[in-house]
């Protein structure tokens, strides 16, 4: 039976847990926590010195490098935003064509824009936890933000649902190299969507991928949309469960 | 990508706790301070005075008792490591802050995470029945491997707590009550 090696740390404003098959292996759950303390560096919209504080703070027409972190999750949310017709927005509506990512420059086209990576920048870091656990030559493991995860090598891990109402888990599904997000948006929640008809939207949703940023940023296009068969689904790979 | 879905029986069973040990308060200290040769017991209680400090400072006291593991090597200090509980949402998490002697968060290691079916989060008797109860070995086998998913869980009580215990060695030192 396999010996599993735990760790979790408070980190993207969540817990992290990271966890090995094996043991002695502190300096690869070093490194992954390093990886993520690197994104959420780049990322964090509460941390002034980040790329997204920086950017949020500039006036229209200004423009800054952003680091390669920066410049892949907005890549894939600008290509997110377009494929899904507007639905996935990271100004989270505050002015969706008022920003625009060039390579590493990132412009401010409108004042009052604000960028907020709370719906992909999760499943991004924990992307990279788990290329620089597999890069130390871990064989199995898994890399946990908040909710969002994902598991790499032979191992198969068995993966538990929160009831969001009233706590406690339920045993949903048993995953092996791929990512699990989900995403609640409900009276009490922290995180808050409006849909089209500019109404908040309340919805519970999962979405398993290869890659956790998908993962993660899919939950939201699902929620919003309400279609757990959403097109966009397939273009990654991907399943989704409105629970 | 690999997922097998439960049975729908298996889904529709009722929601149970869920516990995860992941180092003892010692392991913890070990960590973080690999170089020390032993850690020492503080108890460092706050006077009211130091109390209505924290309180002005927007640091909420919460307790005037505040045992601290000081790190030592030969006679000299290398730093502190402070084991606090907070209480979430749905959940009860024990961790270890390490504090350098420039007073900065070294590192925080979660101990334990204990999330409760339903509301007994809430009641003092559901708690209790942990208090002490750090794990001795982070090695888990089997079934225990299960990840969570959900809403994205709030770490602000860490934060606090982690602000809260720097303030609070901060304290002690000024007074003379941590070497």
């Amino acid at each position: 039976m396999t010996m599993w090696t735990r760790r979790a740390r408070p980190l993207l404003g969540t817990l992290v847990e990271v966890g090995l098959a094996g043991t002695g292996c502190d300096a690869a759950i070093q490194a992954a926590f390093d990886s993520i303390a690197g994104v959420q560096a780049c990322l964090s919209r509460f941390d002034a010195r980040s790329d997204i504080a920086r950017f949020n703070t500039l006036p229209a027409g200004a423009s800054l490098d952003v680091a390669p972190h920066t410049a892949a999750v907005l890549a894939a949310a600008q290509e997110l935003h377009a494929a899904s017709g507007g639905v996935f927005d990271v100004s989270l509506g505050s002015a969706a064509d008022g920003w625009h990512c060039d390579e590493r420059r990132l412009h401010k086209r409108l004042a009052g824009v604000q960028l907020d990576l709370g719906g992909i920048g999760k499943g991004y870091a924990v992307d990279r936890a788990v290329d620089s656990l597999i890069a130390l030559g871990c064989s199995a493991g898994w890399v946990n933000a908040g909710g969002d995860l994902r598991v790499f090598g032979d191992e198969q891990v068995p993966l538990t649902l929160r009831d969001e109402t009233s706590g406690g888990v339920r045993h949903f599904a048993t995953l092996g190299d791929g990512s699990f997000a989900t995403s609640h948006f409900g009276p009490t929640s922290r995180s808050v969507a409006t849909g089209p008809s500019h109404a908040p939207v309340r919805a519970h949703a999962s979405v398993a991928a290869p890659l956790c940023l998908w993962a993660d940023a899919l939950t939201k296009v699902v929620a919003i949309s309400g279609d757990a068969a959403h097109p966009l689904l397939a273009c990654h790979a991907a399943r989704a469960w409105l629970h | 990508m690999r997922l097998v879905l439960a049975t729908s029986a298996i889904a529709l069973a009722p929601a149970s706790a869920f516990a995860v040990d992941y180092l003892s308060a010692e392991q913890a200290a070990k960590l973080m301070f690999p170089e020390a040769e032993r850690f020492e017991s503080h108890d460092v209680s706050l006077d009211a005075a130091q109390m209505q400090k924290l309180d002005a400072a927007g640091v909420r006291a919460r307790s005037a008792r505040w045992p601290v593991r000081v790190a030592q090597r030969g006679a000299s200090t290398l730093g502190y490591v402070v084991v606090d509980e907070v209480v979430g949402k749905f959940e009860l998490i024990t961790y270890a802050v390490g504090i350098g002697l420039d007073g900065a968060v070294k590192q925080v290691e979660v101990l334990s995470y204990r999330e409760s079916h339903g509301h007994e989060i809430r009641l003092p008797a559901w708690r209790r029945q942990f208090v002490g109860k750090t794990a001795a070995s982070p090695l888990h086998i089997g079934d225990d491997i299960a990840n969570i998913s959900g809403a994205t869980l709030s770490c602000s009580h860490v934060t606090d707590g982690v602000k809260r215990i720097v303030a609070v060695v901060d304290l002690a030192r000024r007074s003379g009550a941590l070497p």
